[in-house]
């Protein structure tokens, strides 16, 4: 019975099993494909934040304890590769004569390193000129002392004659930030940055240069033992946090006092953990609500033939099938579905991953795929059970047999339609979004230095709320639209449908449970579609502003601190090729009380002509506004948000700064008036800083040095730019620009390949949006292919039956379209501002994907009208036939 | 001597299902015309090729050998099908309308205004004696309420030809005789023709003509002549 029943039904009712198959599959390969994303993405983020450090650990010797005896605990630790020495002195100061002029700096450092330290090390130091081995003096020293490979340099000595030492090459410290860290000081008394000046030595050169420590009144040379750790880490960033700092503490223990690890590799898997976190938001928030509404497709594509599959049941217990073994043929049912479309899916899961991340996405690992393929068909079987067999089960307990027979009833109001629940379910997510959005409010807490990562998973409450209880809504508005509207409805059909306007708006009406579920699925899948979209959009819209803020424009050329360059060497840049724009940019320091902060004076009339500023880097006025009113009165100044607190201002109140004037080289107070409030500036560090106007500073200092020169290339060609500029202006200026700021400032969530997800994620929703409207009412008219065949029997015409066809394709369409669109923005408002840690800087508009969008609409409205085409066009098989066949 | 228009004419008409070893031949070389204000019962065995004969009068099916024409009718196969109304052995109702407007159906297709349509529909389901179900749908029926509703949207409809096949089979013994009675005085006072098909001995007394079939071949029109 079993066998000839299932033969029966892949022969007699393969589109409807096909179409719940393929319901089945678009869920299945959505949970594979973004399950193995959500793996694969939180191992490159562990691979990425341990190759982004060049040291593993920094042991500091601390005072009185033998390195030799640290550096041979060090190296015996479990997990240790590798362990080298490195010494640590400080110097009074730098100086040379070149061309007969000699140059002086300021304090600095001298780094002592073995003879093998970099070739262990490989990315601590970068060679830009000269010989690898020897003295070697880092960038900007050599610009400030103007020496090169072959000249000499006098290392000021405390106590001690200064030493000569000839330059064999110059270097780049790309880490200098870690390297220069104080050990075991906590962040906020770290130093805000790396000394300027640096020499490092061979070790031998080192002993013997230092060697005057032991007897002068000079600091004894300190020494770290640098670490390369071979470990084996976890994939997952949080597990390989938690066993780096174990093992740094381990290391501390059996060190006994002797040192303090600096854990530069746990720092990094630090902010990697919380960036995994962020994809697993990333993932719930877009892969699941694609999941679920994967699962509602199946549902409305079961639904639409549960009719009939009722009074195929209950024609087998008329015939005196036991219910027991109508059951067993649901369950058979269910079955075929759900493996069918679980295979499918993981196919089209494998293609769709393959397609969004490559042939072999990093981190990926064949038992990660099996495991995702796993719960990915298991969920597939569950969608089956709930879809198919649970409606099934359910009518075989509550439904007579004569009730099963009926096709059409009246449609009565639902359960929560009466009750309201749609209404409860917005208010419930206005709720829970202001609450958890109100004060502090922080999606992911990770802590510094705490194992444990706190998640406000509350706040996808607000979202999810929202997205059931707006769709609800919108199935209410259809459900009365269409009991209460049948005249209207005739109205607008009767294009269409000609004399046959009234009966299908009468028709439209009473099947207005299919209809409105069709038009609330396409509602949903739109509005997920768009909010996905407008998501996706705004990340990159905000990544590439990070990266213009981090880099300051397309190209930024940044003076030597010891260098005077004036305004007017921009001409000279502004003759390569590529560039349209070159915008000089002051920075100096300035003291606030007794803070010191950073000062940028700029020409407030062209600064936007070279780097975009938006509003949300401002605050009591628009970008525009507050560099108008810097224009307009020269003593304005922008200040932090924390300066505004700690010093009570209000604006226009005088603040006092004092900076350095360039003709006395002493600090001098200078008046300004505060303006406003600024957040983010092109080239500004994140803590606090001052923006002003450069022809003030300059007034007043006497000064006109540019600190950097923003450079605008249209968005196009920065490498080029950038390496003309760098050729022509040699190693004393550095030359950045934003493709490599891209790369090195976006957290390690921006690194992974979020753009194949987006990829994956957008095509899933135009899939799902096309489905849904498409196969919903395709499915949904073929069960109605008797009521067209006794039309046509009555003298229907075929325009008639298209007519009628495709006036419930438009009501899905425009319904679904505004519906959707509605609930999409709601969404993306709300989710742009619940996942707002996800954006660095937070957007002050939400950037729309119109060209996406666009598509999708025409996707949507290709598959829908498809749909009511083909429809139409089977309504037209002779009638009998039809009428024989169902 | 009047010329009398047929309304059907059959000609050696013959519908085959399925092909090659499984072809079923349903209807084989029938010739046959039926003429206005003819009342005509096709009986014969479960089978026979009588449901089949009649859709090709309806003109629903095509015949694969012969042919079938309405030289009385629109060439027009919508047009034509407000001339001819059937009345289908199994439920024809569209499930979404409730019966006032499956009755209506033919009407508004044909393009009756309103006001008449009204009337019609009303006049119809008074006939058959299903008034008080106007507003009901059809799952809200019962099987024989449902057929005399059909029966009501062909009467409403006012066609020149009546196709019913076993329109009384699902009705008991008195509502279908009073069915064939409305139908009866329906065609003669619009001057149409009537074709049923029957097992029912009382409904084929009732009707002039009678033919019979037989493994998809009408053994007795030519002998028994077709006029009333």
């Amino acid at each position: 019975m079993t066998i000839t029943w299932l033969a029966g039904l892949l022969r007699r009712r393969t589109g409807r099993l096909a179409a719940t198959a393929v319901g089945i599959s678009l869920a299945v390969a959505l949970i594979a494909a973004l399950g193995t994303f959500l793996t694969t993405s939180k191992a490159t983020m562990t691979a990425r934040a341990v190759h982004s450090v060049a040291v593993d650990w920094q042991v500091q010797v601390q005072p009185g304890a033998d390195p030799a005896a640290v550096l041979n605990t060090v190296t015996k630790t479990a997990g240790v590769t590798a362990a080298e020495r490195v010494s640590m002195a400080a110097t009074t100061g730098l100086s040379s004569t070149v061309g007969g002029t000699t140059q002086s700096t300021g304090p600095g450092v001298v780094l002592g390193l073995t003879p093998t330290y970099r070739h262990t090390f490989p990315g601590e130091i970068r060679q830009l000129s000269g010989s690898p081995t020897g003295v070697l003096l880092a960038q900007q020293t050599a610009a400030n002392l103007h020496v090169r490979p072959g000249d000499t340099v006098s290392i000021g000595r405390a106590g001690s004659a200064p030493v000569v030492v000839i330059v064999a090459g110059v270097v780049d410290l790309p880490q200098a930030d870690s390297l220069f860290q104080k050990v075991g000081a906590p962040p906020k008394s770290q130093p805000s940055a790396p000394p300027d000046n640096v020499i490092l030595l061979p070790q031998a050169t080192f002993d013997t240069v230092m060697s005057h420590a032991s007897t002068a009144a000079a600091p004894a040379p300190t020494t770290q033992i640098h670490v390369v750790r071979g470990a084996p880490l976890s994939s997952d960033p949080a597990a390989a946090y938690e066993s780096v700092i174990g093992a740094a503490h381990n290391l501390e223990a059996q060190l006994a006092g002797a040192g303090v690890v600096g854990n530069d590799l746990g720092a990094a898997l630090e902010g990697a953990r919380s960036d995994a976190i962020y994809a697993q938001m990333l993932f719930l928030f877009l892969g699941l609500p694609g999941a679920v509404l994967a699962a509602l497709l199946t549902a409305a594509l079961a639904s639409a033939g549960a009719d009939r599959r009722r009074a195929e049941q209950a024609l087998l217990r008329t015939r005196g099938l036991a219910p027991r073994k109508v059951a067993r043929l649901a369950v058979v049912e269910a079955l075929l579905v759900g493996t069918v479309g679980g295979v499918l899916g993981l196919g089209i899961g494998a293609a769709a991953g393959r397609l969004a991340f490559g042939p072999s996405p990093a981190g990926s690992s064949a038992s990660t795929t099996l495991i995702w393929a796993a719960i990915a068909f298991v969920a597939g079987l569950a969608i089956a059970t709930l879809t198919v067999l649970v409606p099934a089960l359910r009518d075989l307990r509550t439904r007579t047999v004569a009730q099963s027979r009926h096709a059409v009833g009246r449609p009565h109001t639902p359960w929560w339609m009466k009750s309201g629940v749609d209404f409860m379910l917005i208010a419930g997510a206005l709720f829970v979004f202001w609450a958890s959005s109100s004060n502090n409010y922080s999606l992911v807490l990770a802590p510094e230095g705490v194992a444990t990562i706190s998640v406000s998973y509350w706040a996808f409450l607000g979202p999810a709320l929202l997205w059931l209880g707006a769709a609800m809504l919108l199935w209410r508005i259809v459900d009365l639209a269409l009991k209460h509207g049948r005249r209207p409805l005739a109205r607008l059909i009767a294009p269409l449908t000609g004399r046959l306007a009234q009966t299908g708006a009468s028709s439209m009406s009473r099947q207005r449970r299919p209809l409105a579920r069709a038009l609330v699925l396409v509602a949903l899948a739109i509005s997920f579609a768009a909010s996905t979209a407008t998501f996706n959009a705004t990340y990159q819209q905000q990544a590439e502003a990070d990266a213009q803020l981090s880099n300051g424009a397309d190209v930024t050329v940044t003076e030597s601190p010891g260098l005077r360059v004036a305004p007017a060497a921009g001409a000279g840049m502004q003759s390569v090729a590529g560039v349209r724009h070159v915008e000089p940019v002051q920075h100096r320091f300035a003291y606030v009380g007794a803070d010191l902060q950073d000062l940028y004076g700029v020409r407030p009339a062209s600064i936007t002509s070279a780097t975009a500023l938006q509003d949300a880097y401002f605050t009591g006025g628009t970008a525009k506004a507050l560099m108008a009113k810097l224009a307009a009165q020269p003593d304005a100044i922008l200040v932090s948000d924390e300066t505004v607190k700690d010093f009570q201002l209000a604006p226009g109140d005088l603040i006092n700064l004092r900076l350095q004037d360039s003709r006395t080289k002493k600090l001098q107070t200078v008046p300004f008036h505060y303006a406003g409030i600024v957040k983010e500036f092109p080239t500004a560090p994140k803590d606090s800083f001052f923006v002003a106007n450069a022809d003030y500073i300059t007034k007043v200092t006497g000064s006109n040095a540019v600190g950097a020169f923003l450079i605008d290339t249209g968005g196009t060609n920065q490498s080029s730019v950038a390496a003309d500029l760098q050729r022509r202006l040699g190693a004393a200026a550095t030359v950045t620009n934003v493709t490599e700021a891209r790369s090195q400032v976006g957290s390690s969530l921006t690194s992974v390949n979020l753009a194949g997800l987006t990829r994956l994620e957008l095509v899933f929703a135009v899939l799902l949006a096309a489905s849904a409207g498409g196969i919903v009412l395709a499915v949904g008219l073929a069960e109605r292919r008797r009521s067209l065949a006794i039309l046509s029997v009555l003298g229907a015409r075929r325009r008639q039956l298209r007519g009628l066809a495709l006036s419930e394709g438009l009501l899905i369409t425009v319904g679904g379209l505004i519906g959707g669109g509605l609930i999409a923005w709601g969404l993306s408002q709300m989710l742009i501002k619940v996942l707002t840690g996800v954006f660095d800087p937070p957007p002050s508009v939400i950037a729309i994907p119109w060209g996406y969008l666009t598509i999708t609409v025409l996707t949507v409205v290709s598959a829908l009208g498809t749909a009511a085409m083909v429809s139409a066009r089977a309504s037209t098989r002779p009638a009998v036939e039809e009428l024989r066949d169902l | 001597m009047n010329h009398i228009e047929n309304l059907v004419v059959c000609t050696d008409a013959s519908r085959t299902f399925g092909s090659g070893l499984s072809a079923v031949v349903a209807v084989q070389g029938t010739t046959a015309q039926v003429v206005p204000g003819a009342r005509i019962a096709i009986a014969g065995p479960s089978g026979s090729g009588k449901s089949t004969l009649l859709h090709l009068m309806a003109g629903l099916e095509l015949p694969t050998r012969g042919q079938v024409t309405w030289p009385s009718f629109s060439t027009d196969a919508a047009e034509r099908t407000q001339d001819i109304g059937v009345v289908f052995q199994s439920p024809s109702l569209v499930p979404a309308l409730d019966v006032a407007e499956n009755t209506a159906l033919p009407l508004i297709l044909a393009g009756v205004d309103e006001q008449e349509c009204r009337a019609r529909v009303a006049e119809a389901l008074e006939r058959v004696g299903v008034s008080d179900l106007a507003g009901k749908l059809p799952e809200e029926l019962s099987g024989g309420q449902a057929q005399r509703v059909a029966v009501a949207r062909v009467l409403a409809q006012r066609p020149r030809l009546i196709l019913a096949d076993e329109p009384t089979g699902q009705l008991d013994h008195a509502t279908g005789q009073h069915l064939i009675d409305v139908l009866l005085a329906t065609t003669a006072q619009i001057g149409a023709a009537l074709v049923v098909t029957t097992h029912d001995r009382t409904v084929l007394e009732r009707l002039d003509t009678h033919w019979s079939m037989h493994e998809g071949r009408l053994l007795t029109a030519a002998t028994q002549g077709v006029l009333s």
